[in-house]
């Protein structure tokens, strides 16, 4: 069962300035090519129907003048719709905000690692698969890979940006609405490409804050002796090879970190929902 | 109207077309996503004495690798031994803390059962044994990973590219 | 009659002076500090007694020897007196003792332990086996090795590489206690010499390499019992700091900075250990040891400054209270540990005599600081240094280079100095009569390309692919003397390979070092002129040590065993083909093996 009913993926629901700049380009191109698919039916059609006249031809000027008329519009539409791509992408690498949120985002094959950087490195959140970004404030992404290159895609904030081993590529977002958006990886990575999605909360600011200070928790201690045993049976099999709970000696990085992984929605990288069964199995 | 299409020009058009396809027919390697664990003889594993009592030698029957020859799977047992920290103690074949991985003959036997064991059971002078934490389809991964590093695996299926700051390719080994 | 008196009185104060020296009849005294005297004036050196009871020499860690009977002119004359085979041939880098007329050494892996007689030219008095547990042999990160042992009132203690502090009986060889202080399938192993003061045995962990949590633990001298324990991260409880610790720079002030200035938990795994060399002042009841590497050497997986690792600490040896502490290099990208000696000395700095300690760190810096308070007098460089331009006066903040940092997605070329620094553990050496400083070190520069380390206790916890290479000049080491008050070098000598044996100097004027392919040598001190070598049978990687013998003629002590990391190509048999094997030391020393096999030799010298 898709974890994707019910969230957001779309690129045609702009939820941000971001993806309200692109969306506003992709209506440009949208109805400029409609219009221009209108004018050139028309003509097609026009001339499809006009009756063979008994003369020998349009004269070569009026030929030479039809052409270059339509050359010269077409030259202008896709200089304007240029210029217009040209401005969009200035509009998206310009920065005018203050106090963003800075996350490390590194693809992995084939999950999403978040690292949240704040000037306290005691403060650093490391999380997997699932975001949260404070609804109205910045976000600086910066992409990497471990291993190949992927590509994050939130179409509801952002366009595809690749995470590119060995290589940092930085933008920025913002939600400016409360939500639950969906992306996936947009760049061919691998047997599971297709199943490497990631959630992103756009959390208002004072449930974004609750989520950082809960993140920031070790991991909860527990009195129920099916807890302890399964405790127990983490720290002691292979599972401590890989994955990290903070507040216990697993330490791994080579997985996802998984302290408080009951607090996500989702696990397997977006695919399935975080139930018991579907963690069991 | 001439037809372009006539006999001796199909004829080769059709020649052409199966040829193409055979092509394409062709498989790469078979690409195991998860292998099933091998069947382990409960009588005798590998040995890692060449000698044996009574003058004689019993024929071997020690399990086969799965992983042998198979480009995938070493290119696995590659992101493994780094992921494993194996290259922590070996570095990339020269050794470190742990004996090296490029010379023949390893300590305790470098075919591909003994070198199983070896990860599996650790071994006195500091091999830890990695039994029960890693899945044995990755050990076999790994074994052929190893096996590559001394020259062992054929070269077409060793990774060629050198992903690290030194790493030799098995045809600088040779 | 007034007069008379006054006469009588000065007697009798001059006469105590003469007999309360402290000292006894030369044997198996316990020394009160240094070799058994009571000056306080750190200018001078201790009464010379002809022992040699700690690696150190003394408390201050001079290395200085008042005995005069090897001359720069009789010196050409050293013969071999005598030999032993330890039977190993792992690096051996520990130090011959000699307490009264019987010599101690402690081997690498399996950490034997023999008492020689030198009544007997050497022969075996007893040997003491450990038992040491093989698997050690798997989570030691650079050879096998040990660093010495240590005398102290009737028993020597000493560390085995599985974890196990022992205390065995100097007689007898019995074994004493024995008590497991580190954990070896957590990555911990023990190489250092243990220091004692007063009834504690100062022990610290190694396991930089391994995502270990390092500390210095004191054990009672007659029990064994752990007395205190002071880790090098995590809360202050944890380090051991109280409301008398003031660090002299704001930077080193805070709340919990152990914990604060790591991303969560990664303390508890961060490293900074302490196999390195312990120095104690008696009148300020101060011990003085800097910590090891942050881990894991990728710094990029731990933002912050990653405190107390590369930290100089002054504690109390009763308590273990941090009095004061001075971070050396915040956030250490390079792998420089701090655990190099500290030379308490009194020099003439400015005009003023200042109580300090001089500290040749694997930065390439000489520290001078005052021991009392913690201030950077100086921090020159001493070898050719491109990771940082000086310490900021003020703030105590190490300057460093930033384009020189590795870290994730990038190879950086052209490190220097290279990990092991511009000098690593081999101590030097202070001489009271030329004022110099004996410094046995590398030229060595590296490349690094950052990987991710992912943890697994037990296991390698690096992050990172090096491979090092000879530094400007082409010799991979240098064996130099510096001028501490001027804060310069005076001569040096280059070598081949790095020099990574201990030295000493004499109140003559001899200074003897080894190197790495099996050459000992004594050098004029003042002038560096070489005086006397001779080829041993394998490199030498140890502190070679001088001492009376019960003949009354004075002898020089030295093991040869080429190991360590440095000597890991050859002592560990690593195939040098791959650069980055040993830490990146294989690529260095990848022409070892055409100059020295593998050794283990105890040789004892005198001019006949």
């Amino acid at each position: 069962m898709r974890a994707a009913d019910g969230f957001a993926q779309s690129a045609l629901q702009p939820a941000g300035p971001q993806s309200l700049h692109i969306y506003g380009l992709w209506h440009l191109l949208l109805w400029v090519a409609i219009a221009v698919w209108v004018i050139v039916t028309c003509f097609l059609v026009a001339a499809f129907l006009r009756k063979r006249s008994s003369e020998p031809g349009t004269s070569e000027t009026t030929l030479f003048r039809t052409v270059a008329t339509a050359v010269a519009i077409t030259v202008v539409t896709l200089f304007g719709l240029l210029v217009a791509s040209v401005m969009t992408g200035n509009a998206l690498a310009s920065r005018s905000f203050s106090n963003p949120i800075s996350i490390e985002v590194t693809g992995h094959q084939w999950w999403w690692e978040f690292d949240y950087d704040y000037s306290q490195p005691g403060e650093e959140i490391i999380t997997a698969n699932e975001m949260h970004i404070p609804v109205g404030r910045a976000v600086i992404i910066k992409t990497t890979s471990q291993d190949v290159i992927h590509s994050f895609w939130v179409p509801n904030l952002y366009g595809k940006i690749d995470a590119i081993p060995d290589h940092v590529n930085t933008i920025w977002l913002r939600a400016d609405k409360p939500g639950v958006f969906r992306g996936q990886c947009a760049e061919f990575c691998g047997f599971q490409h297709a199943n490497m999605a990631m959630l992103v909360y756009a959390d208002p600011p004072d449930v974004f804050a609750r989520w950082e200070q809960q993140q920031r928790a070790n991991a909860a201690e527990s009195t129920d002796p099916v807890v302890l045993r399964g405790r127990e049976v983490f720290l002691n099999e292979p599972c401590v090879l890989c994955h990290t709970i903070r507040g216990t000696s697993a330490s791994g990085v080579a997985g996802p970190d998984l302290t408080h992984l009951a607090s996500r929605s989702t696990i397997a990288a977006g695919i399935l929902p975080n139930t018991l069964g579907n963690l069991a199995g | 109207m001439s037809s372009p299409f006539r006999s001796k020009n199909r004829i080769g058009g059709a020649a052409l077309v199966a040829t193409l396809l055979a092509l394409v027919a062709c498989r790469r390697e078979a690409r195991p996503l998860r292998d099933e664990p091998p069947e382990r003889s409960l009588d005798v594993t590998a040995r890692e004495s060449p000698i044996e009592p009574g003058g004689s030698k019993l024929p071997d029957v020690s399990m086969k690798s799965p992983a042998e020859g198979n480009a995938a799977s070493i290119a696995e047992g590659q992101r493994l031994f780094n992921w494993y920290n194996c290259s922590g103690c070996h570095s990339q074949g020269g050794g470190g803390m742990g004996p090296p991985l490029m010379d023949v003959p390893f300590t305790y036997g470098n075919e591909p059962a003994n070198i199983y064991q070896t990860i599996l059971e650790g071994r006195p002078n500091g091999m830890p044994s990695w039994g029960g934490r890693i899945p044995e389809y990755q050990v076999w991964e790994l074994v052929a990973y190893v096996r590559s590093l001394s020259g062992n695996e054929p070269s077409a299926a060793t990774p060629g590219r050198s992903d690290t700051l030194n790493k030799l390719t098995t045809v600088q080994l040779k | 009659m007034r007069v008379g008196f006054g006469r009588a009185l000065l007697g009798l104060i001059v006469a105590c002076l003469f007999g309360c020296t402290g000292r006894g009849p030369a044997g198996m005294e316990t020394p009160q500090r240094g070799s058994g005297g009571s000056a306080t004036n750190l200018a001078a050196p201790q009464p010379e007694d002809g022992q040699w009871v700690m690696p150190s020499k003394d408390y201050e860690s001079t290395r200085f020897s008042g005995l005069d009977q090897i001359t720069p002119q009789n010196v050409k004359n050293l013969k071999i007196d005598w030999t032993f085979s330890t039977g190993f041939t792992h690096g051996e880098e520990a130090a011959p003792l000699v307490v009264g007329s019987t010599m101690y050494i402690s081997t690498p892996y399996p950490n034997y332990l023999y008492a020689l007689d030198l009544n007997n030219n050497g022969a075996m008095k007893w040997v003491y086996k450990p038992g040491t547990s093989p698997a050690a042999q798997g989570e030691a990160c650079c050879d096998v090795v040990n660093r010495g042992c240590a005398y102290s009132n009737g028993k020597i203690y000493y560390n085995a590489l599985d974890g196990n502090t022992i205390a065995v009986d100097a007689e007898t060889g019995h074994q004493v206690w024995k008590t497991l202080v580190a954990d070896l399938n957590q990555g911990q192993t023990l190489t250092m010499a243990p220091l004692v003061v007063k009834d504690r045995v100062l022990v610290g962990n190694s396991g930089g390499e391994m995502g270990v949590r390092g500390w210095v633990t004191a054990l009672d001298t007659n029990t064994g019992k752990i007395a205190w324990r002071a880790y090098h991260a995590g809360p202050d409880s944890d380090v051991l700091i109280g409301p008398n610790f003031k660090p002299f720079y704001a930077k080193d002030r805070g709340k919990d900075l152990g914990v604060t200035t790591w991303p969560p938990d990664a303390w508890k795994i961060g490293g900074a250990g302490m196999w390195g060399w312990i120095s104690y002042d008696p009148d300020l009841d101060l011990i003085y040891y800097g910590t090891a590497n942050p881990g894991p050497w990728n710094p990029d997986q731990r933002p912050g400054d990653n405190k107390w690792s590369c930290t100089l600490f002054a504690r109390r040896p009763e308590t273990g209270e941090a009095i004061w502490a001075y971070q050396i290099g915040q956030h250490d990208p390079w792998d420089y540990d701090g655990v190099n000696e500290n030379i308490l000395v009194d020099l003439p700095i400015h005009g003023q005599t200042r109580k300090v300690l001089l500290h040749p760190d694997r930065d390439g810096r000489m520290y001078v600081m005052d021991r009392a308070t913690g201030e950077v007098l100086s921090a020159e460089t001493f070898g050719y240094v491109n990771t940082s331009t000086g310490v900021d006066p003020k703030t105590g903040e190490l300057q460093v280079v930033h384009e020189k940092i590795p870290g994730f997605g990038k190879t950086i070329r052209d490190i220097c100095p290279a990990s092991p620094g511009a000098k690593d553990w081999q101590p030097s050496a202070f001489s009271f009569k030329t004022g110099l400083l004996y410094i046995p070190h590398n030229n060595l520069c590296q490349e690094v390309q950052g990987t991710q380390a992912n943890h697994i206790a037990g296991t390698p916890y690096v992050g990172a692919l090096v491979r090092m290479y000879a530094g400007p000049g082409g010799n991979r080491g240098v064996f130099s003397a510096w001028d501490p008050v001027a804060a310069k070098e005076v001569w040096s000598i280059k070598e081949r390979f790095p020099v990574w044996s201990g030295t000493f100097a004499t109140t003559t004027g001899v200074v003897f070092y080894g190197t790495m392919e099996g050459w000992f040598k004594a050098v004029d001190a003042k002038s560096g002129n070489l005086l006397w070598q001779m080829k041993l049978g394998s490199g030498i990687v140890s502190q070679p040590t001088t001492f009376k013998g019960p003949d009354g003629k004075q002898h020089i002590a030295v093991l040869d065993g080429v190991g360590g990391w440095a000597g890991a190509v050859v002592s560990g048999s690593i195939d040098a083909r791959d650069g980055t094997a040993a830490l990146g030391f294989a690529n260095a020393m990848s022409d070892l093996g055409k100059y020295t096999t593998r050794g283990g030799t105890l040789y004892v010298f005198s001019v006949p």
